[in-house]
């Protein structure tokens, strides 16, 4: 009987270790917290519908990677806050980028944190759109077409020692000593973007043919007016000066944003671009002096006159179209004129009796067709 | 050899400034006697050192041309990337140079080696002549300014290459291809300079320019620069190139860039009337050629009878 019950007591144990390392294992998997238990359903990889017009959509959340990026904090009602009850109803709306967390607390104003502010300043700007947008600005861009939700991110690896142990003497808490780093950490390392990454991110729109040809009818349809560089917007910056340094890497010279953007508090400004006829655009005609200014000390309004998109499109730049077109054909002349000469001088001297090589001091020693040749 | 009056007039000028005596009169003018009328059996007879004979570049201007000549080519190779950037040989040699960070620095204290070189050389193309000026040694038709004699050489070497013609024109210090060559250089560097400086202070030119030309004026020097690098390289590569090392009879190269001397039988055929000079210059000159032609009748090796 003893032996039964030793048994009987070893099987308990057993399960009991077995629960915990269920529980466990279960832990490294959800790296955030699944209080509402979302995961419940999202955690099956097959989990996802086939949409009215065909396309795949998955519904599947890895765990491990959504725990990775800088919503891992945030309960997913927050945003998805249409879901009131599980099993929810169909999503129609989807997620906006200005809702308000009522988990997460602006430490600043003890307010629910929200993008709002920003999100209000892009509706404004010449980019905004709604999120489920449709006609002429359905191919504007949304938040989430500039900013990715990076899965990895390389300034946010674990703190130095040192610091956690610093910290840790007055904030107690480990955990909250390394997210808090990480967090601070990131957006202090990633404070811009490079210029490269900013031309290549505007570019992926405007340099877009069909897009801008697409944004050109509806304008024209509706008597809008566009930029007069809005067709000639990449090509022509990738040609000019600055566009052909930064290709290569070099930092300090003008990529989009820089001009396009208020240097007062760029961050919110970088989401308030407007056209250049607007007054409040630093590129308008009243500002431009001003914009030049940050980096060429002495502009002034002759200075602001220069072109900063040069091209020698035929209707926008006409004069450098005809120029260059001037300057190819003299070149063409010129090389052919100069080959031709130095073809028809070889055909001469060779039958001059001059050859390739050197002896006693001269090249004269081919027997040429008009005689008069160097004696031997 | 019975001159032609423009080779008289040249001898004849060159024995007066270089006052020479009755003696030597005596021996230039026998000298001209025995050459013969043919000058094509003349320079392909006489012997020649290939490093060079005859005096033609001062040691300023070969200092000269090697500073324009590396400091050319060195901003081509670093600029060139840059303005061909969608070129598949760009990046890769922009990358070879050291990237953009190096290559700008390079460019630009290139760009002052090559500004200082057409200063020096300014300098030397003002106070030369001056100084001949003042000795009374100065000859126009001497120097590297263009004259109508020059369309003449032009003509009737084209038609002595096209065999209608059996002798090469009498040419002067500097020949019709080398006044072409000197002025295309001279006007592609201040295009480039000018250009250049228009990247470098666009606040200066925009400042200076009126409002209504600043955007088209940059606007061509944009499209200046990189074409007047690409042509200047072209006409460098193709005709310079095979002018001084290509050429039949001047292959492998011509060492005058760097020792500063002329071989005979080129100064000979292509620049008869500044072979003229040398004549009544140098008499170890006179001295060889009357040699070589005392013992030479039509028919006989002149080397040969030099050396016998």
């Amino acid at each position: 009987m003893n032996h039964g019950v030793v048994n009987i007591r070893q099987t308990g144990w057993l399960l009991l270790i077995a629960f915990c390392g269920i529980l466990w294992s279960a832990g490294s998997l959800a790296a955030f917290e699944d209080d509402e238990g979302c995961l419940l359903c999202h955690k099956y990889p097959k989990m996802g519908r086939i949409t009215e017009e065909g396309a795949k959509r998955s519904y599947y959340v890895m765990p491990h990677i959504f725990g990775s990026t800088v919503h891992r904090n945030v309960p997913c009602t927050d945003c998805h806050t249409y879901i009131k009850q599980l099993p929810h109803r169909d999503v129609e709306t989807g997620v906006t980028c200005d809702s308000e967390c009522h988990s997460i607390k602006n430490p600043a104003t003890g307010k629910n944190f929200s993008h709002r502010l920003i999100a209000e300043e892009y509706q404004r700007s010449t980019h905004g759109r709604e999120k489920q947008a449709e006609g002429p600005d359905i191919d504007k861009p949304y938040c989430v077409t500039c900013h990715r939700n990076p899965i990895y991110n390389p300034d946010e690896g674990q703190p130095p020692k040192e610091i956690v142990d610093r910290c840790v003497i007055c904030h107690e808490d480990n955990k909250f000593v390394e997210n808090w780093y990480k967090h601070t950490s990131r957006r202090i390392r990633e404070v811009k973007r490079t210029p490269e990454e900013i031309v290549a991110l505007c570019s992926s729109c405007h340099g877009d043919e069909r897009l801008v040809e697409r944004h050109l009818k509806v304008a024209a349809a509706e008597g809008r007016e566009l930029g007069k560089k809005y067709r000639l917007a990449v090509e022509s910056y990738n040609n000019s000066f600055h566009g052909k340094v930064t290709r290569y890497g070099f930092q300090n010279t003008p990529n989009c944003l820089d001009c396009h953007v208020d240097q007062d508090n760029y961050y919110l400004s970088a989401h308030f671009i407007r056209p250049s006829r607007d007054p409040l655009s630093p590129v308008s005609p009243g500002r431009k002096v001003e914009t030049c200014k940050r980096c060429h000390t002495y502009a002034n309004e002759n200075y602001a006159a220069l072109d900063p998109h040069p091209t020698s499109d035929r209707e926008e730049g006409p004069f450098i179209y005809y120029a260059e077109i001037v300057y190819n054909w003299v070149a063409y002349i010129v090389i052919a004129a100069l080959v031709g000469l130095a073809l028809f001088e070889t055909v001469g001297r060779r039958r001059d009796g001059v050859g390739w090589r050197i002896r006693n001091g001269s090249s004269w020693w081919r027997r040429s067709r008009r005689g008069r040749d160097r004696e031997s | 050899m019975n001159l032609s009056a423009e080779a008289r007039d040249v001898l004849e000028t060159s024995m007066r400034i270089h006052r020479v005596d009755d003696q030597q009169r005596s021996e230039i003018e026998k000298v001209i006697a025995a050459m013969p009328d043919d000058k094509v059996l003349l320079y392909k007879n006489v012997v020649s050192n290939p490093i060079g004979d005859l005096p033609r570049y001062s040691i300023h201007t070969r200092i000269q041309h090697m500073m324009i000549f590396v400091s050319f080519l060195a901003l081509a190779f670093t600029g060139l990337p840059i303005a061909f950037f969608d070129h598949f040989w760009a990046e890769p040699l922009n990358s070879l140079i050291g990237g953009v960070d190096v290559s700008r620095i390079m460019h630009r204290t290139l760009a002052s080696v090559m500004i200082f070189g057409m200063l020096y050389h300014m300098v030397t193309i003002t106070l030369g002549p001056l100084q001949q000026i003042m000795r009374g040694r100065f000859e126009l038709q001497r120097t590297i300014i263009p004259t109508f004699k020059d369309i003449r050489d032009f003509k009737q070497d084209m038609l002595y290459f096209a065999g209608k013609h059996d002798q090469r024109p009498e040419m002067d210090k500097f020949m019709y291809k080398q006044k072409i060559h000197y002025f295309a250089a001279a006007f592609g560097n201040l295009v480039m300079i000018i250009s250049g400086s228009s990247f470098l202070f666009p606040e200066f030119w925009a400042a200076v320019l009126p409002i209504g030309i600043v955007s088209n004026f940059q606007e061509m020097m944009r499209l200046s620069h990189p074409h007047e690098a690409l042509l200047a390289l072209l006409v460098i590569a193709f005709w310079h190139w095979y002018n001084v090392h290509l050429a039949p009879g001047r292959f492998p190269m011509q060492w005058t860039f760097l020792t500063g001397k002329i071989t005979r039988e080129h100064q000979i055929e292509e620049h008869f009337l500044e072979y003229l000079r040398n004549l009544v210059e140098f008499p170890g000159e006179r001295a060889y050629l009357l040699d070589l032609l005392a013992n030479w009748k039509p028919g006989e090796d002149m080397a040969e009878s030099t050396s016998s």
